[in-house]
C-alpha cells in the first residue's frame, strides 16, 4: 500500500534537511577555522612570554618584543623585505600586463608557441635552476644588493602573471579594444585607459599572491642577499632560529610581526583575489 | 558629413579567403545606406574597412572625397556602433559619451555640453551617472548611439546594432535609429542581416552575397526589380515563390508550365522581358505571396492547389500550398543562408485575414500575372529588360 505524503509536508522536511545541511557546514567551517587560527593564537599568546614563562606554562611579558627590536634590526629587515618586494612586484605587473595584452589581443606569427613557452616556465621549480641562476647573478655581481634578488623573484613570479594576464585580457571582448581605436586611441592608450582598468581584479590577484611569496621566501633572500643590511625579515627570522640559545617567545614575536604584512595585504585585496581567481570559469 | 565612396574594393584574407570582391559604391552625404545580406557574404567586412579595422587588399576607399586606405582608424573622423554596444564597463553613461572627445583633448566643457545635448536626444538625460551594467538593452544600445552622435563625425557605421534586442524593442529602436539619422543628416552605413530592418529603414539598400554586391536600389524598387534569384528571395518575407516552368508559344501566346497547371502571360511581357530564347525551354518564374489571392469571378489565371498549412498572423493568413505535383518548385537559396539550394521551399499565399481556408483544403487561386518576375534558369539573373543595368 503506498502512502499519499502532502505536499506541505514535504516542504517541511525539505525546508528541515536545508537547515540540518547548513547548519553541519557551518560547524565544520568553525572546526577548519580553529584548526588554521590556533597557531596563529599559540604565536600570540607564547610571544608575551618570557622564556621563563613560556617553560613554566604561565605568566605573560613583553620581554620579547622588547627583545626582538633590540637584538635584530627588525626594522630593517621590514623595510627590506617591502623594498624587494615591491621592485619584484612591479616588475611582474608591467611586463605580465604587457605580454598578456600582447598576447591575448595582438597577432603575431608564432604568438601561441611563444605563449606556451612562457607558461611552461611555470612548471620550472626554484630549486632546479636555483645554481645556474645564483652564477648567472653573481656574475653580474648582482649578489651585493637588492637587485639580484628582485630579478630573480621577478623572473620567477612573471610567467604566472603573463597567463592570468592573458586569460583575463581574453575576455574582454574584440570589440571594446575597437570601439577605443574608433574614438581615437593607440594600442598603448587601449591598454593603459581601457585595458588596465578593467584589469584590477587581475592585478590585485597577481600582487597577493605574489607577495605573500616573495614576502615568505627564504631561499632566494639567503642566497642573493647577502649583504646583512639588505636582508629581508624571513633570513633575519632564520637567523635568530639558528642561534645557539634560541628564544622561542622571541621567535614568536618575530613570525607575527613577519606574517602580519602578508595577511593585511591578503584581507585589503581578498574581495578581488576572488573575483581574480574564478577567472575564465564563468565564461 | 561626406559621401562614402567604395572603388573596386577587394578584400583577400591572408589564408586565401576572398570576402569582399571588386565593391563599387557610393554613399551620398546624409543617406542612410544598409548592406544586408546572409551570414559571411562580407557586409561587415565591408563595414570594418571603412572604419580602418580591416586592410583593404586593392582598390579605394574615400571619405569626404579623401583616400583612407591608409589612413589610421582614429584619423578618419567615422564613429561606429557596434553589435554588442562596447561600452567601457568602468565609465559611467556620460564618460562613455565623451570618451572619445576627452582622447581629443577637447575643452571640457564642450564635453558636457555635447554629451547632454546627445542625452536629451536619446532621452538618456536621468542615466548619465549609472555603469552600463545597470542599465537595460535598449538604453545601453542608446548609449552606444550617443558615444557616436556626440563625435558629429563624418559618418556612422552600424554593425547590426539591434540583433541584441528582443524583437519588440528592436522595432521600437529602429524607428528610434531612423529618427536620428534625419535629424543629424550624417552618412551611415548599417550592416544587418535582417531584411525587415533593410526595408524599413534605408534610404537604398546594398545586397550582397558570397562577397558580391548584388544589387543597389531604394527598398521598393529592390522588391519590385530584383536583378536575381537570390535578391528575388532574399528581399521579402515570405520571400518571393520561385518556380521552374517550361516556356512555349502557343496561339501567338506564351504559356507557362509546371506540373499539371498552366499560366499564359499577357502579351506585355514579350515587350517588357526578353523572353525569346527560353521559348521550348524552362525559365523561373517568380510570384509574391500576395499576389496569389482565393480566386474571384475576375481572374484569368487561375491555379488549383491544397493547402499543407496555414499560418494566421491576425492581419493576414499565410497559406502554404502544393499543387499535386512538386516538380518545379525552385529550393529557396536565399532562405538557405549556410550554402545555395539546401531548403525546399512550398509556394505561399498571402491571404487577408478573414480568408477561409484551412490545412488539407483544395483552391483555386487567382494569379496576378502583371506582376510576374522571370529569371534565367542556369544564372539565375533578371530576364527583364534593363534589370543589368539596374545592378548598382
Amino acid at each position: 500500500m503506498s502512502t499519499v505524503v502532502a505536499p506541505s509536508t514535504m516542504r517541511v522536511t525539505s525546508a528541515r534537511r536545508r537547515t540540518v545541511t547548513r547548519a553541519a557546514i557551518f560547524v565544520a567551517m568553525v572546526i577548519m577555522a580553529i584548526v588554521m587560527l590556533y597557531p596563529f593564537f599559540v604565536m600570540l599568546i607564547d610571544s608575551f612570554k618570557t622564556e621563563n614563562q613560556y617553560l613554566a606554562g604561565h605568566g605573560t611579558s613583553t620581554q620579547s618584543w622588547h627583545q626582538l627590536t633590540t637584538t635584530m634590526p627588525v626594522y630593517q629587515q621590514l623595510l627590506n623585505s617591502t623594498i624587494v618586494c615591491t621592485a619584484s612586484i612591479a616588475i611582474i605587473l608591467v611586463v605580465g600586463v604587457m605580454a598578456g595584452f600582447a598576447f591575448a589581443k595582438l597577432q603575431y606569427r608564432f604568438g601561441n608557441l611563444v605563449f606556451l613557452g612562457m607558461v611552461s616556465a611555470m612548471m620550472v621549480p626554484l630549486q632546479a635552476i636555483l645554481i645556474p641562476e645564483y652564477v648567472n647573478v653573481a656574475k653580474f655581481g648582482l649578489t651585493n644588493g637588492y637587485l639580484g634578488a628582485v630579478l630573480v623573484y621577478a623572473a620567477l613570479g612573471t610567467p604566472f602573471a603573463i597567463f592570468l594576464f592573458t586569460t583575463y585580457f581574453r575576455r574582454v571582448p574584440d570589440e571594446l579594444i575597437e570601439a577605443g581605436i574608433c574614438d581615437g586611441l593607440g594600442y598603448w592608450g587601449v591598454l593603459w585607459r581601457l585595458a588596465l582598468p578593467m584589469a584590477l581584479p587581475a592585478i590585485a590577484t597577481v600582487t597577493v599572491l605574489q607577495f605573500i611569496q616573495i614576502w615568505d621566501d627564504l631561499l632566494v633572500g639567503l642566497l642573493f642577499l647577502q649583504n646583512p643590511a639588505e636582508r629581508p625579515i624571513t633570513v633575519g627570522l632564520a637567523a635568530l632560529a639558528a642561534g645557539r640559545t634560541t628564544s622561542i617567545p622571541q621567535l614568536m614575536a618575530g613570525s607575527l610581526v613577519s606574517a602580519l604584512p602578508a595577511m593585511i595585504v591578503y584581507l585589503g585585496f581578498q574581495r578581488f583575489l576572488v573575483r581574480g581567481l574564478t577567472l575564465g570559469i564563468d565564461r | 558629413m561626406a559621401e562614402i565612396v567604395f572603388d573596386r574594393v577587394q578584400k583577400t584574407y591572408p589564408g586565401g579567403v576572398t570576402a569582399v570582391t571588386d565593391l563599387s559604391l557610393a554613399i551620398a552625404e546624409g543617406e542612410f545606406m544598409v548592406l544586408v545580406g546572409p551570414s559571411g557574404c562580407g557586409k561587415t567586412t565591408a563595414l570594418r574597412m571603412v572604419a580602418g579595422l580591416e586592410e583593404i587588399t586593392d582598390g579605394n576607399i574615400s571619405i569626404g572625397g579623401v583616400v583612407v586606405n591608409n589612413v589610421l582608424p582614429k584619423d578618419r573622423d567615422i564613429a561606429m556602433v557596434f553589435q554588442n554596444y562596447a561600452l567601457y564597463p568602468q565609465m559611467s553613461v556620460g564618460q562613455n559619451m565623451g570618451f572619445a572627445l576627452k582622447v581629443r583633448n577637447v575643452p571640457k566643457a564642450e564635453i558636457d555640453r555635447r554629451v547632454r545635448e546627445a542625452a536629451e536626444i536619446l532621452r538618456l538625460t536621468e542615466y548619465l551617472d549609472r555603469r552600463p551594467k545597470a542599465l537595460s538593452g535598449g538604453q545601453r544600445q542608446r548609449v552606444a548611439m550617443g558615444r557616436a552622435i556626440v563625435r558629429e563625425p563624418q559618418a556612422f557605421l552600424m554593425d547590426e546594432p539591434l540583433s541584441n534586442l528582443d524583437a519588440q524593442l528592436r522595432v521600437e529602436m529602429r524607428t528610434e535609429i531612423t529618427r536620428i539619422q534625419r535629424l543629424l543628416g550624417v552618412a551611415t552605413i548599417y550592416v544587418t542581416h535582417d531584411q525587415t530592418e533593410a526595408m524599413t529603414m534605408g534610404d537604398r539598400v546594398a545586397v550582397m552575397r558570397g562577397g558580391l554586391l548584388q544589387q543597389v536600389a531604394t527598398p521598393q524598387d529592390l522588391y519590385d526589380h530584383p536583378v536575381n534569384e537570390f535578391v528575388a528571395g532574399f528581399i521579402g518575407s515570405p520571400p518571393m515563390n520561385l518556380i521552374v516552368a517550361g516556356l512555349r508559344e502557343r496561339d501567338g501566346s506564351l504559356v507557362l508550365s509546371f506540373g499539371n497547371q498552366e499560366v499564359t502571360l499577357p502579351a506585355s511581357y514579350r515587350s517588357s522581358h526578353t523572353l525569346g530564347p527560353a521559348v521550348g525551354a524552362r525559365v523561373v518564374f517568380g510570384v509574391r505571396p500576395e499576389d496569389l489571392q482565393l480566386a474571384t469571378g475576375d481572374d484569368h489565371v487561375r491555379l488549383d492547389a491544397t493547402v499543407d498549412l496555414r499560418e494566421a498572423l491576425g492581419s493576414e493568413k499565410l497559406a502554404y500550398l502544393s499543387f499535386g505535383d512538386d516538380a518545379g518548385i525552385v529550393e529557396n537559396e536565399a532562405a538557405a543562408e549556410d550554402g545555395p539550394r539546401r531548403r525546399r521551399s512550398r509556394v505561399v499565399a498571402r491571404l487577408g485575414a478573414r480568408a477561409d481556408v484551412h490545412e488539407g483544403q483544395r483552391v483555386t487561386l487567382g494569379l496576378n500575372a502583371a506582376h510576374l518576375h522571370f529569371f534565367d534558369v542556369d544564372s539565375g539573373a533578371s530576364l527583364r529588360d534593363g534589370a543589368h543595368e539596374a545592378r548598382s
